[in-house]
């Protein structure tokens, strides 16, 4: 689907469709006068964005600044883990199962400590989104890591290669494309992450604009803020995506 | 001069033991081409990891003029080709060429050079997966020369590829072994393509796999595939195959 150049036709038609969706948002809102509380039309939601855009960059920016670096610190440590895993039998038995039942822990449960342990600043949001990125990241990275062809081990094996050897030829670029895979799913997840240590306790960010604008009862620029976030979200995934094709060159995405 | 000496594998699991070599033993003069043949799954493929030190044998011993296998293997004397060609699919077939010297540390062959020998001149900077399986079969044996090898341990290199391609194959590695002079270890199912291709055949029996026949094959070389029609090479398949059975 992303191989090639996007034509015409794939950027067109879901155009196409967001315009007469938006169209008939409207054109129903000027039929049943909608209370603005609750649903208000694309042109209030429009005119929310133009007065208040400066504020919507900013707060986005600050939640996307916590997600990428949450994404880094969590894919890192989760790499360098399943580095570990691969290398010792034991300290894999040790903690890959915990990890597991960490990952089943719902993350809002464990919001509300997070924010209490690191603060309403930002380094709980990134911590937040640590966390959800890096089980997705462990999983796949392991799996790549390890999943390397009998026969090449046994080629290294002969040529009496160092594990280090094994490790930068074969099993990195053979878990590439795996990581890749968890990357793109990491990358939504971490700015849920961010978003939701902003709701548990923040003075700023997306998550803390659409909590106050909702006190507030400013539904319009509630609307803006959740749509400014998702295509935050939607570029730092087509950024993986873009990524994936450059790095991963030798094999369809997983 | 390979000296196989004993060799006896034994594998264990938590429920049995498994004896897959009994106390095999032979020699072989350096420069030659041995076939290795024997029922499926009789161990023709542990004897020639052991050979090649990358499993160790339970008994025996096994020396390359006179030094042990592990030394040998440590030296870059020992190099495998295995069922499919194991190319890495993001290097250029150059740089899966010179793996091995990345490996070893070591100025070897210009690879290049071996390229042009295996016949794929000009295709250094294409990849893999742009090549079909007889090329990455051709590929796989240069990458296996690059660092001078004095041992080639070949485990049924050219049975995933079409038998037209693989009769090609084997021609080929006759001219390269004749030019470059490495001893060959072949494992083939094929026990006419072991006559055709070796000057010894080693017969080994089902498990535990012990030696059954270690014949000199006397045909004159070069050869080439009309030999395959002629009397001789007839008979000695028919006893080599009365004695597999």
């Amino acid at each position: 689907m992303f191989a090639g150049r996007p034509r015409l036709a794939t950027v067109l038609i879901p155009t196409v469709t967001l315009f007469a969706l938006l169209g008939l948002w409207q054109l129903a809102d000027s039929l049943f006068q909608f209370n603005r509380i609750i649903l208000p039309s694309p042109a209030e939601i429009g005119a929310a964005f133009i007065a208040n855009y400066l504020v919507l960059f900013k707060e986005t920016g600050i939640t996307l600044i916590e997600s990428v670096a949450g994404f880094l610190l969590g894919g890192i440590a989760a790499y360098l883990l399943a580095i570990a895993f691969v290398h010792s039998r034991t300290a894999q038995q040790a903690i890959y199962p915990y990890a597991v039942a960490l990952k089943s822990t719902p993350l809002i449960a464990i919001a509300p400590l997070l924010v209490l342990w690191f603060g309403n600043g930002m380094l709980s949001k990134v911590v937040m989104s640590a966390l959800v990125a890096f089980f997705p990241i462990l999983v796949n990275a392991v799996s790549g890591l390890s999943a390397v062809d009998r026969e090449a081990i046994d080629l290294m094996k002969s040529l009496s290669a160092s594990r280090w050897q094994v490790l930068t030829r074969i099993r990195v670029p053979n878990s590439l494309p795996y990581l890749f895979a968890s990357l793109k799913i990491a990358s939504s997840m971490a700015v849920v992450g961010a978003v939701i240590g902003e709701f548990t306790g923040s003075t700023e960010g997306i998550g803390h604009l659409i909590t106050s604008s909702s006190y507030y009862l400013e539904t319009p620029l509630m609307f803006a803020a959740i749509v400014m976030i998702s295509v935050a979200g939607i570029l730092f995934f087509w950024l993986m995506v873009y990524l994936e094709r450059k790095v991963v060159f030798w094999q369809e995405p997983v | 001069m390979i000296e196989v000496s004993e060799i006896s594998k034994t594998f264990t699991s938590s429920s049995r033991q498994v004896n897959a070599l009994d106390r095999i033993s032979f020699s072989v003069p350096g420069r030659d081409f041995v076939s290795i043949i024997g029922p499926s799954g009789c161990g023709k493929s542990t004897l020639l990891k052991i050979i090649g030190d990358i499993i160790e044998p339970s008994f025996g011993s096994i020396t390359v003029d006179g030094v042990p296998s592990r030394e040998a293997r440590l030296k870059g004397m020992f190099s495998f080709v295995f069922q499919n060609p194991v190319l890495l699919p993001w290097r250029t077939v150059i740089d899966n060429v010179r793996l091995p010297l990345e490996i070893l540390h070591r100025n070897g062959r210009d690879a290049s050079a071996l390229l042009d020998l295996v016949g794929l001149h000009g295709l250094e900077h294409q990849y893999p997966s742009e090549l079909s399986g007889g090329m990455q079969h051709r590929v796989a044996l240069a990458r296996a020369l690059t660092f001078d090898p004095r041992i080639l341990l070949m485990d049924e290199p050219f049975s995933a590829v079409d038998e037209f391609t693989r009769d090609i194959l084997n021609v080929e590695l006759l001219r390269i072994w004749q030019e470059i002079g490495v001893t060959i270890f072949f494992i083939t199912h094929s026990i006419s393509e072991a006559v055709f291709l070796s000057d010894r055949v080693l017969l080994l029996s089902g498990r535990p796999a012990r030696v059954k026949q270690f014949r000199s094959i006397p045909f004159a070389r070069p050869r080439d595939n009309s030999l395959k029609d002629s009397q001789e090479f007839q008979e000695v398949v028919k006893c080599l195959r009365e004695d597999l059975g």
